[in-house]
C-alpha cells in the first residue's frame, strides 16, 4: 500500500531522517516509538507531505507522491493525520468540523456529509455533542472529534502523532479505546506514541526509531520483550526500570520519591501499590543509612506487567553483610513493614556486591 | 509536615499534618521537646491529617512518648486511619499505644 524508499529529511544542515525504507501493508497497525527528537513526527509529516522530504520516494498504491504533478490535497485525503493538539476549527461546531472536508474537498452533498458525520460521532460516543463548539468539550472529547473528523474523509490510512500526550491522564483511555476500535475494524494506522502498554497491545508491528531512521522493526512481542539491537534494549529497559543511585547519607528522599512517582505514573500503577513502594524503599534506605557515608547504593525498580509485581533490587559494594539479618535498627518496625509488604526477600553475594532483592505484590492483603 | 499545638484545659493538642518520615521526624521531636521544656506533660497527638508515616516517624512518636512518660506525663494518639493506620498495623506499632477515635475522647481520658 505504501512503499517508502530511502526517504531523507534535512532542516538546513540538520539531518533528521536518513535513508528510511519501509513497506506498509493495508490493515497494519504500526506503533512508532523512540526517544524524543529522533524524527518520529517528522517522519509522519513527510509521509503526509506536511514536510517536504529532501530525498527518496514515497509510493502510495503505485503512485509516487513526491512527483511535482501529484495532487497533494488528494493524497492527504487518503492519509489523514490526527495531531497531539487536536487542531479542530474553533469557530465551527463539531458537526461542521466533520462535514467541512467532505463538502469542500469531496463535493459531497450536505445531507450525505451530515448523515455520515453523525454515524462517526456515534462511533466515538459523541453524537450528542454535534452542535457544540470545540471549546465546550474536554480534551478527550476534542481528540475523539478529531479522530471522527479524520474518518469523515474516508482515509485509507490514519497517521496519529501522540494523540494522547496533551490529555489529562483521566482522558487517555477514552481516546485509546476509539483507536483500538478502529484497529479492530481493520483500519491501517501509524501511531507515534509514548503509551507503551497501548502500543504493545494495539499494534501488530512496532518501529523503534533512533539515529535518524528505523532502528528496529518487529512485532510487539519482540520489540517489547526481546529486542535485538542495543539501543532498543536500552530504551525498553529505561521504560520498564527505574535506576536510582544514592551516594551519601544526606540523599534527597523527596527527589527520589518524585522519580519513583513519575515511574509509577508511566507504568500506570494503582495508588496503593505506589504508596507501598514508596514506604518499602524508605524503609530499605533506613537499613542502609549507617553505611551510606562509606558505600554507595544502586536501586533498581522493575515492573513486570505480566506478574503485576514490582521487583526491587538494592546493590552495594563492600564487605559481605546481609542487612536483613545484621543491622543497626533500634527496633523492628521498619523490618516488619518490609516483611509484611514484600515477598521473596532475598540476600545474595555477587562478586564483591551485596544484593538485597524483594518483590512487591500488586494485590497484597 | 506541619505541626500545630493548641492548649486545651486537659492537655496540649498537637496536630500533625502531611508526612512523618525520615526527613520530617526530627522536626516533630523538636517541637514536642520544646513543649516539654515549657513544662507541658499531657499530650494528645491528633493524626487525622497525617498522610504518610514510616518507621522513622513511628520511632519519633515512641521516643517522645518515652520522654513524656519519664516526666510522669501522658501522651495519647487520636484519629489514626487510612494508610497511617495500615502502617501502624504492618509495623506492629499499633499494639504499643492505646489509640483513640477522636481528640475529644482522648481529652476525656486525660481529664480522668
Ligand atoms: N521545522 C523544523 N525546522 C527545524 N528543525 C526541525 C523542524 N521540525 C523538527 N525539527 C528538528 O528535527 C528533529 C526531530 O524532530 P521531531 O519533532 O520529528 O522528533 P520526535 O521524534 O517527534 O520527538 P518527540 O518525541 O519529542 O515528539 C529535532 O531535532 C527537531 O528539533
Ligand atoms: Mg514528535
Amino acid at each position: 500500500m505504501i512503499k517508502i524508499k530511502q526517504l531523507s529529511k534535512k532542516f538546513g544542515a540538520l539531518v533528521v531522517l536518513k535513508d528510511i525504507s519501509i513497506e506498509i501493508k493495508a490493515g497494519e497497525v504500526i506503533s512508532i516509538i523512540g526517544p524524543s527528537g529522533t524524527g518520529k513526527s517528522t517522519f509522519l509529516r513527510c509521509i503526509n507531505l506536511l514536510d517536504q522530504p529532501s530525498g527518496g520516494s514515497i509510493q502510495i498504491d503505485g503512485v509516487n507522491i513526491l512527483d511535482p504533478k501529484t495532487d497533494v490535497p488528494k493524497i492527504r485525503q487518503k492519509m489523514n493525520m490526527v495531531f497531539q493538539s487536536f487542531n479542530l476549527f474553533a469557530h465551527l461546531s463539531v458537526m461542521d468540523n466533520l462535514t467541512l472536508g467532505p463538502i469542500k474537498l469531496q463535493k459531497k452533498s450536505i445531507k450525505d456529509a451530515e448523515q455520515k458525520s453523525m454515524e462517526l460521532l456515534r462511533l466515538v460516543g459523541l453524537a450528542e455533542k454535534a452542535n457544540n463548539f470545540p471549546d465546550e468539550l474536554s480534551g478527550g472529547q476534542k481528540q475523539r472529534v478529531a479522530i471522527a473528523r479524520c474518518m469523515a474523509m474516508e482515509p485509507e490510512i490514519i497517521l496519529f502523532d501522540e494523540p494522547t500526550s496533551a490529555l489529562d491522564p483521566t482522558m487517555v483511555s477514552e481516546v485509546l479505546a476509539v483507536i483500538r476500535r478502529l484497529a479492530k475494524e481493520g483500519m491501517t494506522m501509524l501511531i507515534v506514541t509514548h503509551e507503551m502498554d497501548f502500543a504493545r497491545d494495539v499494534s501488530n508491528r512496532v518501529l523503534y526509531m533512533d539515529e535518524g531512521g528505523i532502528y528496529e522493526d518487529g512485532p510487539p512481542e519482540r520489540i517489547f520483550v526481546n529486542p535485538q539491537r542495543e539501543k532498543t534494549k536500552a530504551f525498553i529497559n529505561r521504560i520498564r526500570n527505574l535506576n536510582y543511585h544514592i551516594a551519601s547519607p544526606d540523599y534527597d528522599l523527596y527527589a527520589m520519591n518524585a522519580e519513583i512517582e513519575l515511574f509509577c505514573e508511566k507504568q500506570v500503577l494503582p495508588v496503593k501499590m505506589r504508596q507501598n513502594l514508596l514506604l518499602v524503599v524508605e524503609e530499605m534506605l533506613q537499613l542502609y543509612n549507617p553505611l551510606l557515608s562509606t558505600i554507595s547504593l544502586d536501586i533498581t525498580i522493575a515492573y513486570s506487567e505480566k506478574k503485576e509485581s514490582l521487583e526491587l533490587v538494592f546493590d552495594s559494594l563492600g564487605e559481605e553483610v546481609n542487612l536483613f539479618e545484621q543491622n543497626e535498627l533500634p527496633d523492628e518496625f521498619g523490618l516488619n513493614i518490609i516483611k509484611n509488604l514484600a515477598e521473596n526477600i532475598e540476600y545474595q553475594r555477587l562478586n564483591n556486591t551485596n544484593r538485597l532483592s524483594l518483590i512487591l505484590k500488586k494485590h497484597e492483603k | 509536615m506541619n505541626i500545630e499545638a493548641s492548649k486545651e484545659s486537659a492537655a496540649m493538642v498537637v496536630t500533625v499534618t502531611g508526612r512523618l518520615d525520615a526527613v520530617t521526624f526530627s522536626g516533630y521531636e523538636q517541637k514536642i521537646n520544646a513543649l516539654i521544656a515549657e513544662g507541658e506533660t499531657k499530650f494528645v497527638i491528633d493524626l487525622e491529617k497525617l498522610e504518610y508515616i514510616s518507621s522513622a516517624g513511628l520511632r519519633a512518636l515512641l521516643a517522645t512518648a518515652k520522654r513524656i512518660k519519664a516526666k510522669s506525663g501522658q501522651i495519647l494518639l487520636a484519629n489514626i486511619s487510612g494508610p497511617v493506620k495500615e502502617v501502624f498495623d504492618l509495623s506492629g506499632f499499633g499494639t504499643i499505644f492505646q489509640l483513640y477515635d477522636s481528640v475529644e475522647s482522648a481529652l476525656e481520658i486525660v481529664a480522668g
